[in-house]
């Protein structure tokens, strides 16, 4: 039980740690996405103001020199007769140097670094030349610096054509041991021309137009800056590099904001785990473990005390309680079932003692008399529920007479079981006090009547055999009509009798007694209605046809016999219907004196 | 065995006259039901007749009920039993009740 416990308290964690983890990558994916979208844009501002600020440092070392547009078309008109030192590293004894020493001792009074358009005009060719190359010189250790500086790929000095097709490289910064040469991935040396694509040329037109141009092609980027016009070629700095280091650190932060993010989410979402079991799955866990251990115990006290350990004000609060008084309901409850069974008991108990007291109130031994072999008789009540209103009862009121009744009290169960027991006791009374059958059913009456509120009441046959002659004398106190055979072995017929009134009805009633004669041989039969109207499923009754069919059914039959052959029949015919009357019969056979009986029945 | 359960009790009243026509079965469990109906309906009334044209059986606790309410309304009324079926009358004639109630439309 307990294990089964510990899998639950499982089953919830991973469910939300799950969620968790769903949560975590959600914020994740919308961190890097926001994250890398910002980078980019930020990506292409700095890139943009980079660029910018390259050409203008570019833009601005060029336009130090007063006679730059001319050195440019000198440059563009002379490429192919320049001696060029590229990239040299001009403090030390080079080529320039030794350039600029023949230039200031030809012209002491010419600072090198500031010729002017006129001084340029007024050297000689020749010298023109040298300056030329010393500034051009000057210029692509310059342009090299900042390419350095900038960490870029590509920084060039371009001038094109009308059309913008080529490009005519006038400067060219190259990294320190990079190739001067003109294939491709070198460094273009001046004069160069290249033709360029339909992007370039965009990018060109627009750059005039602008005066600035960034194109973004993947991770490279075209940046161009309109310088002049030279012998009517527009010149431009251009540059190109490479965004990718850029790119990569921007990404790199970008995951890095994520993976904070992301940590920052699983810390969030442990406190929240912790915080669950805490607060909400321990508290569950222990409910639960109170329902199981009520489900054993059944005992409420212990859940109710132990769940007051549950002390949330929440849901799970309400729950506990909700649970602990659901456990005491329970208890009451159990203990009232408890009562209602024990009393259950009790009352069956007593219905039970109440059945066997009822069925010994009769007389309930056959032969009742075995000494008087001038009549034989048996009789049978079978109650509908534990006790029955209906009864029989014979006795003998002296040596020469025999009482007989059959009786139904109205209703059925203990109330008419209650009445019963009174009415038997003082019809038998009244019987053994002496007189004809009239007087003590109108003695009965009487007696009955006089405490009777609840008006209950109960029919009543009643004959007093007279043993010797087989005279019976008998009145009906509004009870079912009696069967007699006249002859032995002839049929069974009903006495249709006249009736009194029901005991226990009204006081002051009269009853009539009449007379018949049983011959040796011949038997009478009684019943209750329990008989005739015996309902089957579909609402029918028995009848007294079918009664007296079954009576007829073996005319020298012993009474234990007939009352079987009826009882046989009356199953039969309501099958599996409910009882739901008491079912009472009795018969006697009347034998005549031990002389007159000759004939001899099956036993 | 369920049909046999059912009764249904019509009433029609009429300033003090109530006549009251039974449809069904007059048993132990319905003869419960009538009689608190009829404990509950008989202020008042001082002519009351029932209709029997339509029931199909009354046992003994019926039967009790009918001797309570005949009691009843020999001391505020008169109280008459019509269209009985020649069952029901046997019934009455058996229990001797037809010297007690009063029984019109016999036949």
């Amino acid at each position: 039980m307990y294990n089964e416990i510990e899998k639950k308290k499982f089953r919830l964690i991973p469910q939300v740690i799950i969620l968790f983890a769903a949560a975590v990558l959600v914020t994740g994916a919308i961190t890097f996405f926001v994250q890398s979208s910002i980078s980019n844009s930020a990506i292409r501002r700095q890139t943009e103001s980079r660029a910018s600020e390259i050409a203008q440092e570019t833009a601005t070392a060029i336009r130090e020199y007063p006679a730059y547009d001319r050195l440019l078309s000198y440059w563009y008109a002379h490429a192919d007769e320049m001696e060029i030192e590229y990239d040299a590293e001009y403090k030390t004894g080079t080529e320039t140097e030794a350039k600029c020493r023949t230039l200031t001792e030809r012209y002491p009074s010419v600072q090198l670094k500031y010729v002017t358009k006129q001084q340029l005009d007024a050297m000689e060719l020749e010298d023109q030349k040298l300056y030329a190359e010393v500034a051009y010189s000057w210029l692509i250790t310059r342009l090299n610096q900042i390419k350095r500086t900038y960490h870029i790929d590509f920084l060039f000095c371009v001038a094109t054509d009308e059309t913008y097709g080529t490009q005519f490289f006038l400067l060219s910064a190259a990294d320190p041991g990079a190739t001067r040469g003109t294939s491709y991935e070198e460094i273009y040396p001046l004069g160069h021309t290249v033709t360029v694509g339909a992007d370039q040329q965009k990018a060109m037109r627009s750059a005039e137009a602008n005066a600035s141009y960034l194109a973004n092609a993947g991770d490279y980027v075209d940046y161009y800056t309109w310088l002049c016009e030279t012998e009517g070629h527009p010149v431009f700095i251009g540059m190109t590099y490479n965004l990718s280091e850029l790119r990569s650190s921007s990404a790199s932060q970008a995951h890095r904001e994520t993976l904070y993010a992301m940590l920052f989410q699983i810390f969030l979402s442990l406190i929240c785990l912790i915080l669950i079991y805490r607060f909400v799955l321990q508290p569950l866990k222990k409910v639960q473990k109170n329902i199981r251990l009520y489900k054993e115990t059944k005992d409420g006290l212990a859940i109710t005390e132990s769940l007051k350990e549950v002390k949330a004000h929440n849901e799970i609060g309400d729950l506990s309680k909700d649970v602990s008084e659901l456990a005491s309901e329970m208890d009451d409850f159990i203990g009232r079932i408890e009562t209602i069974t024990a009393e259950k008991e009790r009352v069956s108990t007593e219905l039970s003692m109440a059945t066997r007291i009822q069925a010994a109130m009769l007389p309930h031994v056959f032969p009742p008399f075995p000494e008087r072999v001038e009549f034989d008789i048996f009789a049978n009540m079978d109650p509908a529920k534990e006790v029955g209103g209906d009864f029989y009862d014979f006795f003998l009121i002296d040596e020469d007479r025999l009482g007989i009744v059959i009786a139904d009290v109205s209703g059925k169960g203990v109330p008419a079981a209650l009445f019963m027991m009174a009415s038997k006791i003082i019809l038998q009374s009244c019987a053994m006090l002496g007189g004809s059958p009239a007087e003590i059913l109108t003695k009965t009456n009487e007696a009955i009547c006089s405490n009777n509120q609840e008006e209950m009441f109960v029919t009543v046959w009643m004959g007093i055999l007279e043993i010797s002659s087989g005279k019976l004398t008998a009145a009906n106190a509004g009870h079912e009509f009696p069967a007699l055979q006249k002859t032995p072995g002839g049929l069974l017929e009903l006495v249709k009798d006249k009736h009194g009134f029901v005991i226990g009805g009204m006081p002051g009633m009269k009853y009539k007694e009449y007379e018949l004669q049983m011959t040796p041989g011949t038997k009478l039969f009684l019943y209750t209605d329990g008989v005739p109207e015996a309902t089957d499923d579909d609402g029918n009754m028995f009848g007294t046809e079918r009664m007296l069919a079954a009576l007829n059914e073996e005319p020298d039959a012993a009474p234990v016999r007939v009352l079987q052959n009826v009882r046989r029949a009356v199953d039969g015919f309501v099958k599996d219907a409910e009882k739901f009357d008491d079912l009472t019969m009795l018969c006697l056979e009347y034998k005549g004196k031990p002389s007159e009986q000759t004939v001899n029945h099956r036993q | 065995m369920k049909e046999a359960n059912k009764l249904t009790i019509n009433r029609v009243s009429d300033g003090n006259r109530l006549t009251l026509a039974l449809d069904g079965y007059l048993n132990t469990a319905t003869a419960l039901e009538l009689g608190t109906f009829l404990s509950e309906s008989l202020n008042g009334v001082t002519d009351l007749v029932f209709d029997f044209s339509k029931l199909k059986y009354i046992s003994s606790a019926g039967m009790r009920v009918l001797l309570t309410t005949q009691k009843r309304m020999n001391s505020q009324g008169s109280m008459k039993i019509t269209g009985a079926s020649n069952n029901i009358i046997d019934i009455f004639d058996i229990t001797g009740f037809t010297d007690i109630l009063t029984i019109e439309n016999r036949e």
